[in-house]
């Protein structure tokens, strides 16, 4: 008989049930990575019991770790699902959905809080309207390398479910928002709501939130420079606090 | 801008001013115990024979302290404890914590060992014996020496990691590289602060 692999996947029937934890055991092929596993499942949804049970859902779209869908917390440690390689995972393999988002069914959550709180943060250039606005400034090289790497967040969530500071009982806005507004903040247009977002920061949520435990910029896929980000805020905002309390 | 940023500042604050310049004081002036009783105790009264001595005592470090302490304790609580991410720094930031906490009740006991027990109880005598005498009774004195220690290791470890934290807060330490550089400057400031409060001590070990 062929190796097998085991699973320990934590399912939640609906977004109120309570979560149980269920075991599969799934035939091993050469480079599978937890997706291509949880899609025999879903080809195949017979729990280790060999009971037929509903498929186990999850969230997935790139396949190849740019969209940030299918994160979700493999052996303890949040992670981008797809770029999982078993060979390198310990057995039995325990997949849970991220804690710190509602979940919606089983491995899949909303993380709607991240992309409000984008919003909050006014995470773009404000370009609005037909009118021909003439060619943009331009961005010297030494702006471009580090502006590059912080627009490569792809709103996973895996910094914000490792911060002891994020809960689902407050509503800070997390390291992902805060490095979009640093980013924007230093783009020639994007600059013009810089006060707005430093606002944002400056409330409840914001950036004096941040505990400083830097577990945000190890859980990051994309390697970002997050605490370089939050310390830049925290110097923006340093500025901004001196302005407001004697030259307004 | 609401008032929950500047508490936040403000605890940041004064972790560094005047809570850890007050902390760097105190524990010079224990280097003093090496001279004796009579100097140690003219290098204490030195502070309270100024007219100042009760104003600077309860604005520059009781009220920032009980600040920091309270407001401290109110961020611990917050904190979510996330069991499984083993990074140097998550273990720095849950030992701020713990050892914010392990402080505000040495000082409590401290304070009442070395200061308002005494005066309370009406058998004040001299810093000096208050002090060594603690450390030397034959029943409790291992215990007084023992919490000292841990004292003292907190206190230091807090106010030297807190430079570091505070360095980020405010933007001070921007790069990787200038945080590294924090980072040598608060393992200076906690071992010159440690090896000189232990040094003292040993005085009247
Ligand atoms: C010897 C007395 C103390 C000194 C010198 C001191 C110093 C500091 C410093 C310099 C910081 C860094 C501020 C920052 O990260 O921006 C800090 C942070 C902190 N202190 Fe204290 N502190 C003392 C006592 C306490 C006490 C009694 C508590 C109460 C539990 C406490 C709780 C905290 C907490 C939780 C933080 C972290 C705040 C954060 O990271 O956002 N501290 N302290
Ligand atoms: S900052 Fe990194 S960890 Fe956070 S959402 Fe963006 S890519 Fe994911
Ligand atoms: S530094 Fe720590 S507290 Fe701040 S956002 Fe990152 S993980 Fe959260
Ligand atoms: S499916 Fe897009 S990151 Fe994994």
């Amino acid at each position: 008989m062929s190796r097998m692999l085991k699973f320990k996947i934590k399912r939640q029937d609906s977004k109120e049930s309570s979560p149980y934890w269920e075991d599969f055991t799934v035939p091993y092929k050469a480079n599978s990575n937890v997706i291509s596993c949880l899609m025999d499942i879903q080809a195949n949804p017979l729990n280790s019991k060999g009971e037929k049970v509903s498929p186990v859902v999850w969230d997935c779209s790139c396949l190849e770790e740019v969209c940030g869908s299918c994160t979700m917390v493999i052996n303890g440690e949040v992670r981008q699902s797809c770029s999982a390689l078993v060979d390198k995972l310990e057995e039995p393999i325990r997949l849970e959905p991220m804690s710190k988002f509602p979940v919606i069914r089983d491995l899949a959550v909303d993380r709607s809080r991240m992309f409000e709180a984008l919003k909050k943060v006014q995470a773009w250039v404000p370009a609005d309207g037909y009118h021909d606005l003439g060619p943009g400034e331009r961005i010297s090289p030494e702006h471009q390398h580090v502006a590059y790497k912080l627009s490569e967040c792809m709103t996973c969530g895996c910094c914000v479910e490792a911060c002891p500071q994020y809960s689902k009982n407050n509503d800070f806005l997390g390291a992902a928002a805060m490095n979009q507004a640093r980013l924007f903040n230093m783009h020639p247009t994007g600059k013009s709501l810089r006060k707005d977002r430093l606002d944002v920061l400056m409330q409840a949520g914001g950036i004096s939130d941040c505990g400083n435990a830097q577990n945000c910029v190890e859980a990051c896929p994309k390697s970002i420079p997050l605490t370089e980000s939050i310390a830049d805020l925290g110097k923006q905002a340093s500025k901004q606090f001196w302005n407001n309390l004697f030259s307004s | 801008m609401d008032t929950h940023f500047i508490y936040r500042r403000i605890h940041s604050l004064t972790g560094i001013i005047p809570v850890g310049l007050f902390l760097i004081y105190h524990l010079y002036i224990q280097l003093y115990l090496h001279s004796g009783a009579e100097v140690y105790n003219e290098e204490v009264n030195s502070f309270y024979d100024s007219p100042l001595a009760l104003w600077i005592l309860v604005l520059v470090v009781y009220i920032p302290l009980i600040f920091h302490s309270v407001f401290g304790a109110l961020i611990t609580f917050e904190a979510q404890v996330q069991p499984s991410y083993h990074y140097f720094a998550h273990l720095l930031y849950w030992l701020q914590r713990l050892s914010g906490i392990g402080v505000l009740f040495f000082i409590i006991a401290h304070v009442w060992n070395a200061q308002l027990g005494p005066l309370v109880a009406d058998t004040w005598g001299t810093h000096w014996e208050h002090l060594a005498e603690g450390f030397s009774d034959p029943e409790t004195g291992l215990v007084t020496k023992t919490v000292y220690v841990l004292g003292i290791l907190g206190a230091t470890f807090h106010f030297a990691n807190g430079i570091n934290t505070f360095s980020i807060t405010w933007g001070v330490a921007l790069t990787p590289k200038s945080q590294q550089r924090m980072r040598v400057i608060s393992i200076i400031t906690f071992l010159v602060l440690t090896i000189s409060a232990l040094y003292a001590l040993a005085a009247i070990w």
